[in-house]
């Protein structure tokens, strides 16, 4: 054997060994993480029932309905729609676990891109897990990608053309979830996804749709409710309200030329009222120093500190970090006060529920107080 | 010093002397980079993150190895000296005329996809034996085709880098197709100019004709450019009808066309082409790897952010000048993705989709430079010059000029929207 073909097998026995070390590495993303809803709890299912063609798919997410048998309104949660943006999942994770409903009915969804939970993104020197202290010890959680994993949906590509309405975006967008709506059946990977939940939407007659987001601390629309023009008034009551207890959140209409994104399609196709929150998020940024696991808990960054101090532009950072204890608590304070705003307005259909944690509970006893 | 600092000294050192002193390939030399860094850093040898950053650019390497069998077997049927010859003998007369088509015919590509390394790998390549025959040396003449790639990587319709900027800023692909062209088509014109005074001395068109392999066409007539028309409808169907066209992706394509290529024209074979392609993409492959390795440890030890912010803390009367950083990140994608999401905030107020297209630009001036100079190393690869940095020297006064030209646009950017939503 020729010296050069014993090198060429020598380096593809290291390349072999070290693919091998890492494939566990991804192949452990494939867990999914134990979920401990409260008694309430009355029916586990998937989105499959909604669309046959995920049965079997990384995108059949779970859903957690918690009816109260008390005649009210229909309340959608979803978390999880980009798994990088931790807060969204964990606080629909709080909701399940402590959620004691009273009148209507919940419905949540804690990782709606179930798909995107089984990979992250290449380059972006993310990591795949984050620990959580709670009463009961450390509890493993999954970091995701923005968008579904490509092992479900690849190529891409090189123009993402949404459908109906023929929107061009980037390519990578076209395995975002929160482009895909109104999605199709017969569609994408992702479309698939988007169809499954305006069909839960459409079937179970959801009155209030909660997706819950998470955006760079440079992003545009940061520490805000989004709402459709539908529903302007039931978002200006809550963000008043959130004043009252000095939390501020900015109101931002949805741009009726944005298409694909769920608060403008949940609310053009359906009768639904829908509203999308963002909490800065600094693992997100592209500015962020340090990429690992304690950003995401503890949101303290070097770099952020420093572009911060320029007044280059508007970044949403504090200098005390953005912990995820209080992402969370302003997730869970403002689906409150949208629920509360929607029972002001709504005269026949209430939602009553009791046991959820206020963003100073959140913030003063951490999550992991109410995770079990 | 910080720590960031020392991580990135640490890393050029590192790749700097795998390449100059121990001569490793660049490719290797990112990778023992990225894994010095992550030993600076005290996070030991991540391999999950090195594996993970090496499939960074799986695309763009299914791109390039089957664009690269394609033009193989486009060259082997004669299509490309018959092009090359045509083109030639029709605009000899209008010396710099035919500098600025041979310009925007090899910036076609990058319109239509986006990617600048389909311009080099495809255009790029029909126009090579012209350039040469026509006495432009091949230093130049690869520059000229590394500058035109990245022009066609911003032209309008289809640019990339402004769809990853817009897509941070969630700004739809709307309304780009006047700043995009502001910012590509001037200084491609530009470009071929300074080619074309600088470079093309008087020629003899007999002689130049006669160097040149000679046409086929009255061999193979039409059906020679089959596979050609093939790849180009399919790119434009793909995007046109997405509706109708099923997604059969770049590299798919490609090798359709390859396939179409049998009986097109002169013989040839297959297999042997197919080993010679790869053999020739092999070192370009590699870099993508070792690049997305370097990027990956750069994200993950926090120096990704710190160049980023360093970019911005530039003081009031420069922060312009803070667009100049993108070209260094030695990838239009990673430029765009890291410094240029955040300089669309910091120019807030004026045009900002004239300033995101302009940014573009900068962003694509990232896929010249070192580490990896993708595109010189491609063109390198095309006028057979081994040491793509050569044609990065031959470059430096277009990147200097559209360099500039992307400053401007972004100073005039308020000026510049104005004027383009009053034609379109």
């Amino acid at each position: 054997m020729k010296k050069n073909h014993i090198i060429a097998l020598l380096i593809i026995a290291v390349v072999l060994i070290l693919d091998s070390i890492a494939g566990i590495e991804f192949r452990e993303m494939k867990i999914q993480e134990k979920i401990h809803p409260t008694k309430t709890l009355t029916k586990e299912s998937s989105l499959s029932e909604y669309c046959t063609n995920l049965q079997g798919k990384s995108g059949d997410a779970k859903i957690y309905f918690f009816d109260s048998g008390n005649l009210g309104a229909t309340v959608l949660v979803l978390g999880g729609t980009h798994p990088n943006e931790t807060a969204g999942f964990i606080s629909a994770l709080v909701l399940i676990e402590n959620m004691d409903i009273k009148q209507g009915r919940f419905i949540i969804i804690p990782q709606a891109c179930s798909s995107g939970f089984t990979c992250t993104d290449p380059m972006e020197g993310t990591p795949q897990s984050f620990t959580i202290e709670t009463n009961s010890g450390p509890r493993k959680f999954r970091f995701g990608s923005r968008v579904s994993n490509p092992l479900d949906q690849w190529p891409d590509p090189l123009v993402y053309s949404h459908y109906p309405s023929g929107q061009q975006l980037s390519g990578f967008e076209t395995r975002n979830l929160n482009r895909s709506y109104p999605g199709r059946s017969n569609g994408s990977f992702t479309e698939t996804v988007g169809f499954a939940i305006m069909e839960l939407i459409r079937l179970e007659k959801v009155d209030v749709a909660i997706d819950l987001h998470e955006a760079s601390p440079e992003a545009p629309i940061i520490n805000a409710i989004i709402v459709h023009e539908k529903c302007r008034e039931i978002g200006a009551s809550a963000v008043l309200n959130l004043e009252f207890e000095d939390l501020q959140y900015a109101l931002e209409i949805s741009p009726k030329k944005f298409r694909g994104l769920s608060h403008r399609e949940w609310g053009d196709a359906t009768d639904v009222y829908p509203f999308l929150m963002e909490t800065s998020n600094p693992i997100q940024g592209r500015l962020r120093g340090k990429t690992n696991s304690i950003l995401i808990t503890d949101g303290l960054d070097d770099q952020y500190e420093r572009a911060v101090r320029t007044k280059s532009f508007r970044i949403s950072y504090e200098l005390a970090g953005e912990p995820l204890s209080l992402r969370v608590g302003r997730h869970i304070q403002g689906i409150k006060a949208i629920l509360d705003s929607y029972n002001e307005y709504s005269n026949d259909k209430k939602i009553v529920y009791e046991n959820i944690p206020s963003y100073d509970d959140l913030v003063e006893n951490g999550v992991g107080s109410y995770l079990r | 010093m910080s720590i960031e600092l020392l991580i990135l000294i640490a890393m050029l050192a590192a790749f700097a002397i795998s390449v100059f002193f121990l001569k490793l390939p660049a490719g290797v030399s990112l990778m023992l980079a990225a894994i010095t860094g992550a030993l600076v850093d005290g996070e030991g040898l991540p391999v999950r993150h090195l594996v993970e950053g090496s499939f960074g650019f799986l695309e763009a390497i299914l791109i390039i190895s089957t664009a690269m069998i394609f033009m193989k077997v486009v060259d082997a049927t004669g299509a490309l000296r018959t092009i090359s010859y045509g083109l030639i003998r029709s605009l000899y007369r209008l010396p710099l005329l035919l500098m600025v088509i041979i310009t925007l015919f090899i910036m076609f590509p990058g319109m239509l996809t986006g990617l600048s390394s389909a311009c080099i790998l495809t255009t790029g390549a029909l126009v090579v034996p012209a350039l040469l025959a026509m006495g432009i040396p091949p230093k130049p003449a690869g520059a000229l085709i590394a500058m035109a790639a990245v022009f066609g990587e911003i032209a309008p319709p289809i640019s990339i880098p402004a769809m990853i900027i817009g897509g941070g800023v969630d700004m739809p692909y709307i309304g780009f197709g006047g700043p995009l062209f502001v910012a590509s088509f001037p200084p491609a014109i530009l470009t071929a100019i300074y080619f074309r005074y600088r470079f093309l001395k008087k020629f003899d068109i007999k002689e130049v004709l006669a160097k040149m392999e000679k046409p086929v066409y009255s061999n193979h007539g039409i059906k020679l450019f089959i596979p050609l028309i093939a790849v180009i409808t399919l790119l434009i169907a793909e995007r046109t009808f997405p509706e109708l066209m099923p997604h059969l992706g770049i590299p798919l394509i490609f090798l359709i066309g390859t396939l179409i290529g049998f009986g097109t024209g002169e013989k040839f074979n297959l297999f042997q082409l197919m080993r010679s392609a790869i053999r020739n993409a092999l070192p370009v492959m590699s870099i993508l790897v070792g690049i997305g390795m370097f990027i990956q440890i750069m994200t993950l030890t926090g120096v990704r952010g710190f160049i980023a912010v360093t970019a911005l803390e530039m003081p009031e009367s420069v922060k312009y000048l803070a667009g100049l950083i993108m070209p260094f990140f030695g990838s239009a994608y990673a430029s765009a993705s890291v410094v240029g999401i955040p300089l669309v905030f910091v120019f807030i107020g004026r045009s900002e989709i004239v300033v995101a297209s302009a940014l573009a630009l900068l962003a694509a001036m990232g896929d010249l430079m070192p580490p990896p100079s993708l595109l010189c190393a491609y063109a390198g690869q095309l006028v057979k010059v081994k040491n793509h940095f050569l044609i990065l020297k031959e470059s430096i006064i277009p990147i200097i000029m559209t360099l500039a030209i992307g400053v401007m646009i972004i100073i005039f950017s308020k000026e510049i929207g104005i004027f383009l939503s009053k034609i379109f």
